[in-house]
């Protein structure tokens, strides 16, 4: 009898063989082999049950006679004692997870008594056999399984291929090989043939996967030798698995390419349409003929908050603010009348309680050539039209702020110069926020010459406005210390390049004798004055250099030319006679024709100018002007015909101040006798038939001593008309030495006479 | 065209300051009454018009004066003129009694609320 260690010893060292993967039918032998050792036994047999399990096969043993081994029995139990002539014998069941495998069998030819050890010994080695055999068991089964895989899979169409437990490819079908253009599936590592851009993403799926043992799913482009480039794949991999262990994956590729190009095509139209979508029409209406609505879609009640009961027939209109109704329905009965498209911006309710800016079209529907409504479309464009009215604004105030700095910088009423009458106009760009740094300027100069500039910073807006500023203070202040026109050019044109902002501007800069009328002057790129000599007009050419704040340094040349006694000049910035679509030799032209055929009035001069030369047409750019005219020493004698309009009175004073200047009157005379003289003007005025074409004659004369002034109107004379007229009456009175007013036929005469520079201390 | 004028505005305390420059005719008479109307606030006790600077005044801006005080009034408020001793316009202001409309001070230190 062996000891109890001993059968242990021998059980262990079956397991560790089991364990190891020894082959089964080795350890079945062994298994017998240890059981007729331990148990001193006869005959051992390993009974292994058919499939039909109505039969048994001697399928391993020990001790067995020849013959007997591999041999098959029934499946009673006492045959094989019976066969072997024993007298006893046990048995011990080897299952595999409650599948019967067989019996394993021992026999003694003594009778004997087998104690409980032995049974339990012989059902340990059974168990032990029975694992074994279950181990076995599976792996004939996955060796049959591959084969029979590798079998279908050659002659399918699909990519095929399995890996190891470790993730090595162990096999790819033949269709692989055909697509890819491989010769066998030795040395394919996973991913070896994929594009190289989808290398790293597919080889990353791959390991997450194999890690958690997921099913694997990646498309990917796959190297194809047919067309010598890559084609996509959808490559799916399962893992499996046998009697509960991981043994590797297996996995097929689909050529997906064309479906994988119409996908992105079609990706790329849905993200198209979305987009369109997101800024295009999301609010969609249909009309009957007579303009009713008849439908509206979900993205116009999103929008409007209504249901869409409520938004049929005419109540749409009910939505749109109060302010664009009128214009958005007028247009779009006149659109539906016509049947011509239709397109409205305005605000709609929006179901948030605002209004909101909405572009909004339609369009005529026909259908077998008739009429049926219109189907039109909105968009929210609030955004849009807030920001564009909050730009516009900004752009408003800038041109505002612009020409008020403008307008104050500029001399608000020329200074009157004796013996120079004068003229200017200013008028600022009508676009945006186009107000330019155009000036002019005229300054009495200490030997009694006259300076006059007109310049135009190049730029619009607040800075060219400011920059304006300082140049005709530059100018000022260099034109009263230097006499040459082209030193005052080149000292600003130093002054300029020193500072800190770059300013350029275009100037003409003319020193005026008004004796001799000389004149010598210095244009820095800046067109040329024009002469409105008695024998007609001409530009005065030469004395041509580059603007300021160009260069430095730079060669500000000057000319000079006379005047001939009568002449006018006329002095204009770019505004007037640039313009794109006509050359500027014809703007030039149109201008001496305009300033040609204007009277002797300077103001006359500057309105034709400006309307023969820009037209109807509001300048793009602003436009300053400034004329002059030398006049004869001595002027003892105002005579003027003016309309009767109240615009007329301050071209009167003006031309009363430089009459009453050179009489020598003082301040306090010369306003007194302007105020009366200009009463009488104002009543005249009031007098006159209608603003048509009616005029008043203002004469005055000074003689030894004596003003006397006569206004003469063409209406009736009424004594009083309010306070106010009766208060302008009074003040004649009171400020003349005598008034008298005579009715004339069809008109009313008032003369007036005051002494001056009289003690008048009442 | 219009006469040029300007109006400038300031507060002074209580006070609206404008200084009138330009001249002043039947032909802008009627804007610069509304400006001055329009420069005063409700809080304002008193709109100190300083016509120092202003060239001229016919008798349709002396109207205005009268006009834009009375109106004033009506709104418990006050129009004072400004205009130095030796103002070319002196003579008429006297003449047409503005001063019974609107009380002249020689500065505008004299003419603000103290």
């Amino acid at each position: 009898m062996r000891t109890r260690a001993s059968r242990q010893e021998a059980l262990a060292t079956l397991g560790q063989q089991a364990l190891a993967g020894a082959e089964l039918d080795g350890l079945l032998m062994d298994g017998a082999a240890i059981v007729a050792r331990e148990l001193g036994v006869d005959h051992v047999a390993v009974l292994e049950l058919t499939r039909d399990s109505k039969r048994m096969l001697a399928r391993a043993g020990a001790g067995l006679p020849d013959g007997v081994l591999g041999g098959v029995l029934p499946t009673d139990p006492s045959r094989l004692a019976r066969d072997l002539g024993s007298a006893s014998a046990i048995s011990a069941a080897i299952g595999a997870r409650g599948r019967k495998f067989g019996v394993i069998e021992a026999l003694s030819r003594g009778a004997r008594d087998f104690s409980a050890d032995d049974s339990r010994y012989l059902e340990a080695v059974a168990g032990v056999l029975g694992a074994a055999v279950e181990r076995a068991g599976h792996e004939d089964l996955v060796r049959d399984s591959e084969a029979q895989f590798r079998e279908l899979a050659d002659t399918t169409p699909a990519l095929m291929w399995m890996t190891d437990a470790e993730g090595d490819v162990t096999f790819v079908n033949q269709g692989w090989l055909r697509f890819t253009g491989g010769e066998s599936d030795a040395g394919v590592t996973f991913a070896a043939s994929a594009h190289p851009d989808d290398r790293a993403q597919a080889l990353r799926l791959w390991e997450e996967a194999s890690r958690l043992r997921e099913e694997f799913r990646c498309e990917y482009r796959l190297r194809h030798a047919a067309s010598d480039g890559y084609r996509w794949v959808l490559e799916i991999g399962v893992p499996r698995y046998s009697g509960g262990e991981f043994i590797g994956y297996v996995g097929t590729a689909t050529d997906i390419h064309e479906r994988r190009g119409m996908e992105e095509a079609l990706r790329a139209s849905e993200a198209s349409f979305r987009e369109l979508a997101d800024t295009a029409p999301a609010m969609m209406w249909m009309t009957d003929t007579d303009g009713r609505i008849t439908f509206v879609n979900e993205g116009w009640l999103r929008f409007t908050g209504t249901t869409f009961q409520e938004e049929m027939g005419e109540s749409w209109a009910l939505g749109v603010h109060p302010d664009d109704a009128e214009h958005v329905l007028t247009s779009w009965e006149e659109a539906l009348a016509a049947r011509r498209p239709w397109e409205g911006e305005y605000r709609l309710h929006h179901q948030s309680g605002e209004y909101r800016w909405i572009n909004d079209r339609g369009v005529p529907r026909h259908v077998g050539g008739h009429f049926v409504g219109y189907v039109g479309s909105a968009i929210d464009i609030h955004e849009r039209r807030t920001m564009e009215s909050r730009l516009f604004e900004v752009y408003q105030r800038e041109h505002r702020i612009a020409e008020t700095l403008q307008r104050s910088l500029l001399p608000e009423r020329l200074p009157p110069i004796e013996g120079l009458e004068m003229a200017a106009r200013y008028l600022p760009g009508a676009r945006g926020a186009a107000i330019g740094g155009d000036w002019y300027d005229v300054l009495e100069r200490p030997d009694g010459r006259v300076a006059l500039v007109v310049g135009d910073v190049v730029g619009h807006g607040l800075r060219a406005a400011a920059s304006m500023g300082q140049l005709r203070n530059a100018f000022r202040a260099y034109g009263l210390v230097e006499a040459s026109p082209a030193e005052v050019v080149a000292r600003i044109n130093r002054l300029v390049m020193s500072g800190v902002e770059q300013v350029m501007a275009t100037v003409l800069y003319l020193v005026l004798d008004r004796e001799t009328g000389e004149v010598s002057f210095s244009a820095a790129g800046h067109p040329p004055p024009l002469v409105i000599a008695p024998d007609g007009p001409r530009f005065l050419e030469g004395g041509r250099s580059v603007p300021i704040g160009a260069a430095e340094p730079a060669v500000f040349r000057e000319s000079t030319a006379i005047l001939p006694p009568g002449s006018s000049l006329l002095l204009y910035t770019d505004g007037l006679v640039e313009r794109r679509d006509e050359p500027l030799d014809r703007r030039l032209e149109k201008l001496a024709e305009a300033a040609g055929a204007a009277s002797a009035d300077l103001n006359d001069l500057c309105e034709r100018v400006l309307s023969g030369v820009l037209g109807d047409v509001d300048p793009g750019d602003d436009v300053a002007l400034l004329a002059v005219r030398p006049l004869p020493v001595v002027d003892t004698h105002v005579s003027l015909t003016l309309p009767a309009e109240p615009g007329s009175l301050a071209q009167l004073r003006r031309r009363l101040a430089r009459f009453l200047h050179a009489t020598g009157a003082t301040e306090v005379e010369q306003y007194e006798i302007t105020l009366t003289i200009c009463e009488a003007a104002g009543n005249a005025i009031e007098h006159a038939y209608g603003p048509g074409d009616a005029t008043y004659e203002v004469e005055v004369a000074f003689d030894s001593g004596e003003l006397t002034a006569s206004v003469r109107d063409r209406g009736s004379w009424r004594e009083k008309r309010g306070e106010h007229r009766g208060r302008g009456l009074s003040i004649i009175e009171d400020l003349m030495d005598e008034v008298t007013v005579e009715r004339e036929e069809g008109g009313t005469l008032i003369r007036m006479r005051r002494r001056i520079r009289e003690d008048r201390a009442a | 065209m219009s006469s040029p004028a300007e109006i400038v505005l300031d507060r002074r305390r209580g006070d609206v300051v404008a200084r009138l420059s330009g001249e002043v005719d039947m032909s802008n008479a009627t804007y610069v009454r509304d400006q001055l109307l329009a420069s005063m606030p409700n809080d304002a006790l008193a709109l100190v018009l300083d016509i120092s600077g202003t060239r001229y005044l016919d008798s349709a801006a002396i109207e205005v004066l009268f006009d834009v005080s009375r109106r004033l009034a009506r709104r418990r408020q006050e129009l004072r003129l400004v205009m130095p001793p030796d103002s070319p316009l002196r003579r008429v202001i006297e003449l047409t009694e503005v001063h019974t409309a609107a009380p002249v001070h020689e500065s505008l230190e004299q003419a603000l609320t103290e």
